[in-house]
């Protein structure tokens, strides 16, 4: 008996040693990954600013503090991507939440027309843009032939002509972050508390709001690092003032290579960003984040002066609804359907985002370019584009791209997610900021530090290296959704399949995978959309070998501005379709039989 | 860019991570490209109709001819990183590239050579180039040239601009405006705009040019950043004038849009065909320099655009009406300006942080 305790306690050293070596195993994919292709290419990049061909120096920091240029730019890039935030998170909330309700038929044409705006290269988006609102653009065609106003209005190469594009950009973003949380959110709750008498508006303020917090939180900070690292639809879109600090990277890269200030600038850029997420973290208590304070806000809700004053507006909010909803005549329906306003809203918006690519419909067919009105019929730009193989090459190389950025990230982020929510260990914060610092570290850097890389083992060029640098950036989206999911996820639905005799391996095939399957499904879209639309990496990591398709968009504009973007977009526009249509028929008979 | 560190062990290290990589997503192996040296060169060019022109005139017809294959690939606008990237790390994804004499300066000032003398210059092909579409490391083959280009619907029965200092010049000549977002070839203009000869515009008084372009700031209604854009507005009347590359003009022109080119004053520079040091396919490289400086089959590129081929005996097989657009047309050369890189080399990084700060105040 003297024995038991002794080996009962090695027992548990080996238990816990397990339980670390398992940590360690969900979380070496991403780090290695990580530090093999983000760290050590860009670590190599951004030394440069402190170590030049002299040894150490502070020249660079001294240059960038010496004019009040780069402060501002930094602030014009901080406006910018604020706004771009909010508009994306406001306007997007009500579409997830409808997606989040709707029928499994009504959620895919729904998650069709969001994702729509993906599918067509967002240099064509920009063009589209420039085309609805320049002066003699669509818009103004519209309300001078109406007769609303004399002269075109401006409406084109200024601030709001730039939000409009990025948020444009950035709306499915948030839509899907949302989403995946919304999916989540136990429709029985608010259910209850129509049932406690309710009345809808308080329902949804004071019980479904803050259960989607999370994602709204999520989505947020997804959108906003995204948007700090935009450049070309500032630049396409943008007046005078509308400069984003990645444009001066830029030009100290390709234009000065002046490789240490570049460093200097994009070390001010990450700085500032770390500090945006934590003040972000600070003030508005997402430190559920990291997912520590989930469930203890799940249990017992801190009484602190914050919350008191979020719950007053809350309350505010769900009586002001429910008078708005009052006043309009309503047929006693069970609060199964959606509010009819809400959805006039929704396809409002969703009409606004799938404009741009709608628009290249008739103009693929027009005779006069990329302008409005389009005129004559014309199939050339067709012609042109089966005439070449090129833009077939570059959908197939794009969609082998996507899928294998699609995979890798799902396999390497999933389980990274679950060690951030699940385990428990120090160091979260840190983590989860390095899980980010892909996004926030500019795409220029990125893809010049890789090719700088690929050069030297033979990447260069290979859908293989296209593959990992893609992952690279995609690999955020899939951890930061599928932990908003998991954060909501009840894990005692694990523990009652174990008490039930489960094994691990069963419980996650059978119990968790199921129901994190929304989840999943949209942090592959996520990692693929990302690859689909990816530029930057594509132009320098395949040292102009075997283009993607954005690459081959790029290619085309940068000498010449024809149609024939505009006829391979309507081609992608009917093949997405095409797909989507049988992957909902196969669905369907794979139901019936 | 010289002092990154690059040892062995981390290559080994990381081609370990990529075969990991590798297998798990299931590459096939045909997906990596395959050369065989000396079989085939690989030669960055500007794309679009660049390389549906130099295909058609220069790359398929050298292949017919050697056996060496010749691949154009298209890559960002000034590839100097890319290039130091593979000069430094001995990984030859490009042969040769068609590069700007800034670029070439850019490469060759300092410590390491990322660029090969080529060596050709009493070549008898070559030795007919002018002299200024020459460079040590670089063969001429093509001027792009910035111009006034406007809307001639816009200066209907009125006079139109014909120099910069009517661009200027908003009471007589009204109309919308669009100037380049970057220091580039905007100084010049605006220097040239307060009436120096194009003589006298280098080294540039940098201080006068950001006067004259205090006078028109407030008049620009678009600023543009990329030559996709520049077509776009020109084409579609967004703008009335605009200082442009020249093929973007005419790419609208050739789109049907009313547009007019005025070569006076404008602001040309050479591209140049260089042979990246150290790739072992040096001298295929060579041998394609030579061919693609044919006088007669530079000529024949006018059939897909007014290239701006830089023998003059090139002229004598270019149809007249084709040749005035051509930026190598002697009157067009005589009335421009030549591009100073060396002077931009030296002071780019101070002027355009000065126009940053500018455009923004």
């Amino acid at each position: 008996m003297a024995a038991l305790p002794p080996s009962s306690s090695a027992r548990a050293r080996a238990a816990a040693r397990k339980k670390r070596l398992g940590r360690a195993l969900m979380a070496a994919p991403l780090v290695v990954l990580l530090l093999a292709f983000l760290v050590y290419p860009v670590g190599q990049l951004l030394a440069l600013s402190v170590w030049g061909k002299a040894g150490f120096s502070l020249a660079a920091y001294q240059q960038l503090f010496a004019s009040p240029l780069y402060f501002n730019v930094m602030l014009i890039t901080l406006k910018i991507s604020f706004f771009t935030t909010v508009l994306s998170v406001v306007g997007g909330y009500p579409i997830a939440y409808l997606i989040s309700v709707a029928s499994p038929e009504r959620k895919a044409t729904l998650l069709f027309w969001v994702l729509l705006s993906f599918w067509t290269s967002f240099l064509v988006r920009a063009f589209a843009w420039i085309v609805i609102l320049g002066r003699r653009g669509v818009l103004n065609h519209l309300l001078t032939s109406l007769g609303i106003i004399d002269t075109p209005a401006d409406l084109l190469y200024n601030f709001g002509s730039v939000l409009v594009g990025m948020v444009h950009a950035l709306m499915p973003l948030a839509i899907l972050t949302m989403l995946a949380v919304m999916e989540n959110i136990d429709r029985t709750l608010p259910r209850a508390a129509s049932t406690l008498g309710a009345r809808p508006g308080t329902a949804f303020w004071k019980i479904y709001f803050p259960l989607s917090l999370p994602g709204v939180a999520a989505a947020a900070i997804m959108v906003f690092v995204t948007a700090i690292g935009f450049f070309i639809v500032p630049a396409l879109l943008g007046g005078r003032r509308e400069t984003m600090i990645t444009q001066l990277i830029i030009d100290q890269v390709l234009q000065t290579l002046n490789w240490g200030f570049a460093g200097a600038i994009s070390v001010l850029l990450l700085l500032v960003v770390l500090v945006v997420f934590v003040l972000y973290d600070k003030l508005l208590g997402l430190s559920s984040m990291t997912g520590t304070s989930a469930p203890r806000a799940a249990t017992a809700r801190p009484q602190g002066f914050g919350h008191r004053i979020g719950d007053a507006i809350l309350t505010l909010l769900g009586d002001v609804s429910d008078r708005i909803i009052a006043v309009f005549p309503r047929g006693r329906r069970d609060g199964a359907k959606p509010p009819r306003p809400l959805v006039a809203f929704v396809w409002i918006v969703l009409v606004l985002m799938s404009l741009p690519a709608v628009l290249m419909i008739p103009l693929s067919f027009g005779s006069g370019g990329l302008n409005w009105p389009p005129q004559g019929f014309t199939l050339q730009w067709y012609r042109e584009m089966l005439d070449s193989p090129v833009w077939a090459q570059a959908l197939t190389r794009s969609l082998l791209v996507g899928l294998g950025t699609g995979v890798l990230s799902m396999l390497i982020g999933t389980p990274a997610a679950f060690l951030l929510v699940r385990g428990d260990m120090r160091g979260k914060g840190a983590m989860l900021a390095f899980v980010l610092s892909p996004i926030v570290v500019p795409r220029m850097i990125i893809a010049v530090g890789l090719f700088y890389m690929f050069a030297r083992i033979g990447l260069v060029g290979t859908a293989l290296g296209l593959v990992l640098g893609h992952t690279v950036v995609a690999v955020p989206y899939v951890v930061m959704t599928m932990m908003a999911v998991l954060r909501n996820y009840d894990t005692r639905l694990d523990l009652a399949a174990q008490s039930l005799g489960a094994r691990p391996l069963a419980t996650l095939r059978y119990v968790t995978l199921p129901i994190l399957g929304a989840g999943m499904m949209s942090s592959f879209l996520f990692a693929f959309a990302t690859s689909f639309d990816e530029l930057t990496i594509a132009l320098f990591a395949s040292g102009g070998l075997n283009a993607t398709l954005p690459k081959q968009f790029w290619d085309e504009v940068t000498l010449q501005v024809s149609p024939v973007i505009a006829a391979v977009s309507t081609c992608l526009f009917v093949f997405i379709a095409v797909l989507i249509f049988a992957a909902d028929r196969l669905r369907r008979r794979s139901v019936a039989s | 860019m010289t002092d990154l560190p690059g040892s062995g062990a981390s290559r080994r290290t990381l081609l370990k991570g990529a075969a990991l990589g590798a297998a798990a997503v299931m590459m096939p192996a045909v997906w990596s490209p395959s050369r065989a040296a000396g079989k085939r060169i690989v030669v960055r060019d500007d794309g679009g109709i660049y390389t549906k022109a130099y295909g058609a005139v220069f790359y398929k017809p050298f292949t017919e001819k050697t056996g060496i294959e010749v691949v154009g690939v298209q890559a960002s606008a000034e590839p100097t990183a890319q290039i130091k990237s593979m000069v430094e790390t001995k990984n030859y994804t490009w042969d040769m590239a068609k590069i700007s004499k800034p670029a070439i300066l850019m490469l060759t000032t300092g410590d390491t050579l990322y660029l090969e003398k080529h060596g050709l210059e009493s070549d008898p092909v070559i030795a007919t180039i002018p002299q200024q579409y020459m460079s040590p490391y670089g063969v001429g083959t093509n001027v792009y040239t910035t111009v006034l280009a406007y809307r001639t619907d816009a200066f209907k029965g009125k006079a139109a601009p014909s120099s910069w200092a009517d661009f200027w010049n908003v009471k007589d000549f009204p109309g919308r405006r669009s100037v380049r977002k970057h220091p580039f070839d905007t100084i010049e203009e605006a220097i040239m705009a307060t009436g120096v000869p194009t003589s006298q515009v280098y080294p540039c008084d940098v201080d006068k040019a950001f006067a004259k372009l205090d006078a028109i700031k407030p008049y620009v209604a678009v600023w543009w950043t990329s030559g996709a854009l520049v077509e776009q507005v020109l084409a579609s009347g967004e703008v009335d004038m605009i200082p442009t590359w020249v093929s973007r003009a005419q790419a609208a022109q050739a789109k049907g849009a009313p547009v007019e080119i005025i070569w006076n004053q404008g602001i040309w520079g050479g591209d140049h065909w260089s042979i990246l040091a150290g790739t072992p396919n040096a001298d295929a490289c060579r041998e394609f320099i030579k061919f693609a400086s044919d006088p007669k089959r530079m000529a024949a590129l006018t059939e897909f655009f007014p290239a701006g081929v830089t023998q003059p005996a090139a002229f004598d097989y270019i149809k007249p009406e084709i040749a005035k657009s051509c930026p190598t047309y002697p009157a067009n050369i005589a009335s421009g300006l030549q591009i100073d890189a060396a002077y931009w080399l030296k002071n780019q990084a101070a002027v355009i942080e000065r126009f940053n700060s500018w455009i923004l105040s």
